[in-house]
C-alpha cells in the first residue's frame, strides 16, 4: 500500500505491459461517447473519459451471463473468471461496485458474480472531465469509495499511483514507478479536491432529509402520476445504473437440443411484466400495474429502500439515466428536487 | 497473473453457482383437477431434504426454466416430498409434462416459511383459497402429525367451484377427523354440491375463532384484505396472522429483484410475514 509516481512518457509502456500479461478493460472513445473495452493498446485507453454509455458493472455483471450448463439431466457450473484488470474507474462507479459487491455478497454469495469480481484489480482515476448531467459531488457525499485496488491520478508530468491492496502492489512490478514525493502526493490530492464542485447538477438536499421525504411521498399519487406521465417503461435508466443488478432467467437450447446453457440478463423494473405473474387461466396479477408505481419503485429503491444496507443512498450521481432516458424524465435531481419542494 | 487469463481458483465446491440444483425423481403423480398436477418426488442424489413448512422450492426442467413451487407436504413425511403444479405458462407446462420415472430439478428449500414455534401450544386457523392450500398443507399435515403440540386447530378452505377443489382424500380425511375442525366453501356451487356457498370471509359467520387464535393466510391477493378485514372485527392482533405471499421470485436467493416488495424480497424474508411486518409496506397486500 504505496504511494508511487510514473512519467506520462513511461505510463504507456505501463498500460503495454498490463495488456501482455492480462485482460485489461478500459473507458475507449465510441465517437462522442465512452465506454468500457477491453484494450488492445494503450492508445485506445481514454482516461480524459468523462462518463461512459454503460457503468463498469458489466465486468462483473454482464447483460447476458451464463449461470449453468445441462447435457441432458446432467447440470454443471460454468464460474469461469478471467484475470482482469479494470482500468479507471471514476471514484462514483467505484462505489456503485462496491454496492453491488455487498448485495451479490448478501445473504447468499453469488460467485457467478464474484468470482469475476475476485479475479478482477480495480484501478480507479481521477475525474478528468465531467459529464453534462453529473451531480456526484452532491449526492451520497458520506459515502466513501472503496473496493479498489488502486487510485491513479494525473498530476503535472505523470501519474501518482496510490495502491491500496496486494492486488494493487502487484501492478507496480509492471511499470517503472517509483515512490512519489510528498508533494507529488499532495499534488494529486489537490486534483481529486478541485473537482468536487464542479457538476453541472447539484442535489441541494441531505441523504437523511431525502430518505425521509422521498418515503414519505408514496402515497401522493398525483404527483407520481405527473412526474412518471411519459415514462415509456423502456427501462433505460435501469440498464445504464451502476446500482440496478435486477436480471431474467432463461434458458436456450444447443443444436443438439439436448444440452444448453441457463442465463441471465439484465431486466428493469420500469418493464411492464417484471412484477406480474401469470394466474389460473393464465390471468395476470401485476404487483405494479401502472407506470408511476414502477417509476416510483425506482425512485424509492434509490434513495430510501436501501439506504439501511448500502449506509446511504444506492444513487451515485453519475447521470447516466439522465442521459438515457428517451423523455427526459429519469433525472435524479429534478425528480428528487420537485418531492423536496413539493412540501416546503 | 497467469498468461493463459483463466483464473484458479482451486476447490470450485465451496464456491459453486447459487443457481446450480439438485435433481429429484417423480415417484407418483395425480391430477386432481384440470390445470393442476400434484407430485411426489424423493432427491435423486439420496442426500437428506430438509425443510420447514412454508419454504419454497424453485422447480425447474433444464431448457425451459424454473418457478417458485411452495412445498405441499410436511417435513414429518420423511423421504419424499409433494409439490402441485399449476400449469399456466410455458415452465409450468414443461413440468407438467413429466411424469413417474422422470425428473424435475429443484433448488431450496428457500425462504422463511411458518413459524411453527410460534404456533406450537396455541390455536391455529389456516385460512387457504385456491392454490394457497398446497403451500399450507404442508403446516395442515405438520399439526396433524404433531396434535399434541398444538391448541384447536381449525381449516377454511376455499374454491372458486366443486371442480377447483384439491387434495380429494386428504379433504374426505379431514372431513371425518377430529382432530381439525374443517370447512369448505365454493364461491358458485354446481348441481352436485351440498356445502357451503359463498367466499371464505362468509365462514367467519359460521364458526365461532377466538381472538387469541394465531391465523395463517394463503391464497390470491384479492383474498386477504377480505380475510384480514374479518380477522380484525375479531380482534385478533396483526402480530398474530400470517400471510404467505405470492410474487415472481424468479431466482429465490434474494437477488433478480422480481418479487420486492420495499425493501423486502418475498423469497428470502418471506414467503411468510407477519401482517404486522407488511401492512404498512405499500404494494405487500
Amino acid at each position: 500500500m504505496t504511494d508511487r509516481y510514473i512519467t506520462e512518457e513511461a505510463f504507456g509502456p505501463f498500460v503495454n505491459a498490463m495488456i501482455a500479461s492480462t485482460r485489461v478493460i478500459g473507458p475507449v472513445a465510441k465517437r462522442s461517447t465512452f465506454a468500457y473495452e477491453q484494450l488492445e493498446s494503450e492508445s485506445d485507453l481514454r482516461l480524459d473519459f468523462d462518463v461512459t454509455v454503460l457503468p463498469p458493472k458489466k465486468v462483473f455483471f454482464p447483460p447476458a451471463q451464463q449461470l449453468v450448463r445441462f447435457d441432458g439431466d446432467t447440470v454443471e457450473g460454468c464460474i469461469e473468471p478471467v484475470d482482469t484488470v479494470l482500468l479507471g474507474v471514476h471514484f462514483y462507479d467505484v462505489k456503485g461496485i462496491d454496492m453491488t459487491d455487498f448485495l451479490f455478497r448478501a445473504n447468499y454469495a453469488d460467485y457467478n458474480y464474484l468470482a469475476q469480481r475476485e479475479a478482477t484489480t480495480i484501478v480507479a482515476s481521477n475525474i478528468q472531465a465531467i459529464s453534462p448531467r453529473a451531480f456526484w459531488d452532491s449526492v451520497g457525499i458520506e459515502v466513501q469509495p472503496k473496493g479498489h485496488d488502486a487510485f491513479l491520478t494525473k498530476i503535472d508530468g505523470g501519474y501518482l499511483l496510490e495502491t491500496k491492496t496486494a492486488k494493487g502492489d502487484a501492478l507496480i512490478t509492471l511499470g517503472d514507478f517509483r515512490e512519489a514525493t510528498a508533494g507529488e502526493v499532495q499534488a494529486a490530492r489537490e486534483v481529486n479536491a478541485a473537482v468536487m464542485g464542479r457538476c453541472p447538477e447539484r442535489l441541494a438536499y441531505s441523504t437523511d432529509a431525502v430518505a425521509t421525504r422521498v418515503r414519505e411521498s408514496f402515497g401522493e399519487e398525483e404527483m407520481w402520476d405527473e412526474l412518471a406521465e411519459r415514462c415509456f417503461s423502456c427501462g433505460s435508466c435501469n440498464t445504464v445504473c451502476p446500482t440496478c443488478y435486477c436480471f431474467d432467467v432463461s434458458d436456450s437450447w444447443n443444436l443438439d437440443q439436448k444440452s444448453g446453457v441457463r442465463t441471465r440478463y439484465w431486466d428493469a423494473c420500469l418493464t411492464r411484466e417484471f412484477a406480474a405473474v401469470t394466474g389460473a387461466g393464465g390471468s395476470k396479477e401485476n404487483f405494479r400495474e401502472h407506470h408511476s408505481s414502477r417509476f416510483r419503485h425506482r425512485f424509492m429503491r434509490k434513495t430510501t429502500y436501501l439506504n439501511e444496507k448500502l449506509g446511504g443512498p444506492a444513487c451515485v450521481g453519475c447521470g447516466r439515466c439522465s442521459r438515457a432516458c428517451t423523455a427526459d424524465i429519469a433525472d435524479p435531481v429534478r425528480v428528487i428536487t420537485t418531492i423536496m419542494e413539493r412540501t416546503s | 497473473m497467469s498468461h493463459d487469463n483463466t483464473h484458479d481458483h482451486g476447490c470450485q465446491c465451496e464456491k459453486e453457482s447459487l443457481f446450480l440444483p439438485r435433481q429429484a425423481k417423480i415417484l407418483h403423480t395425480s391430477k386432481p383437477t384440470e390445470s393442476e398436477k400434484h407430485f411426489t418426488l424423493q432427491m435423486s442424489d439420496g442426500q437428506p431434504f430438509v425443510f420447514e413448512p412454508g419454504q419454497i422450492l424453485e422447480v425447474g426442467v433444464m431448457g425451459y426454466g424454473e418457478i417458485p413451487i411452495g412445498i405441499a407436504s410436511s417435513p414429518t413425511r420423511q423421504g419424499t416430498f409433494d409439490i402441485v403444479v399449476r400449469t399456466v405458462g410455458r415452465v409450468s407446462t414443461a413440468i407438467n409434462g413429466k411424469d413417474v420415472g422422470d425428473t424435475l430439478t429443484v433448488r431450496g428449500p428457500l425462504g422463511h416459511g411458518f413459524p411453527v414455534d410460534q404456533l406450537r401450544g396455541k390455536d391455529v386457523l389456516v385460512v387457504a383459497g385456491g392454490i394457497g392450500l398446497c403451500p399450507t398443507r404442508s403446516l395442515i399435515q405438520y399439526i396433524m402429525d404433531t396434535r399434541e403440540d398444538f391448541g384447536r386447530f381449525v381449516l377454511f378452505y376455499g374454491a372458486r367451484d366443486p371442480l377447483q377443489l384439491l387434495f380429494t382424500e386428504d379433504r374426505v380425511h379431514w372431513r371425518a377427523s377430529k382432530v381439525v375442525e374443517y370447512h369448505e366453501t365454493v364461491d358458485r356451487a354446481d348441481v352436485h354440491w351440498t356445502g357451503n356457498v359463498g367466499v371464505i370471509p362468509t365462514l367467519f359467520h359460521k364458526v365461532h375463532i377466538s381472538p387469541e387464535t394465531r391465523v395463517v393466510i394463503c391464497g390470491p391477493p384479492v383474498m386477504f384484505r377480505y380475510v384480514i378485514a374479518e380477522l380484525d372485527a375479531l380482534g385478533i392482533s396483526r402480530e398474530n396472522i400470517y400471510v404467505d405471499l405470492e410474487r415472481r421470485m424468479k431466482c429465490g436467493v434474494g437477488k433478480c429483484g422480481h418479487c420486492q416488495i420495499n425493501d423486502k424480497y418475498v423469497c428470502i424474508d418471506g414467503p411468510v410475514f407477519t401482517y404486522a411486518e407488511i401492512e404498512s409496506l405499500e404494494e405487500a397486500i
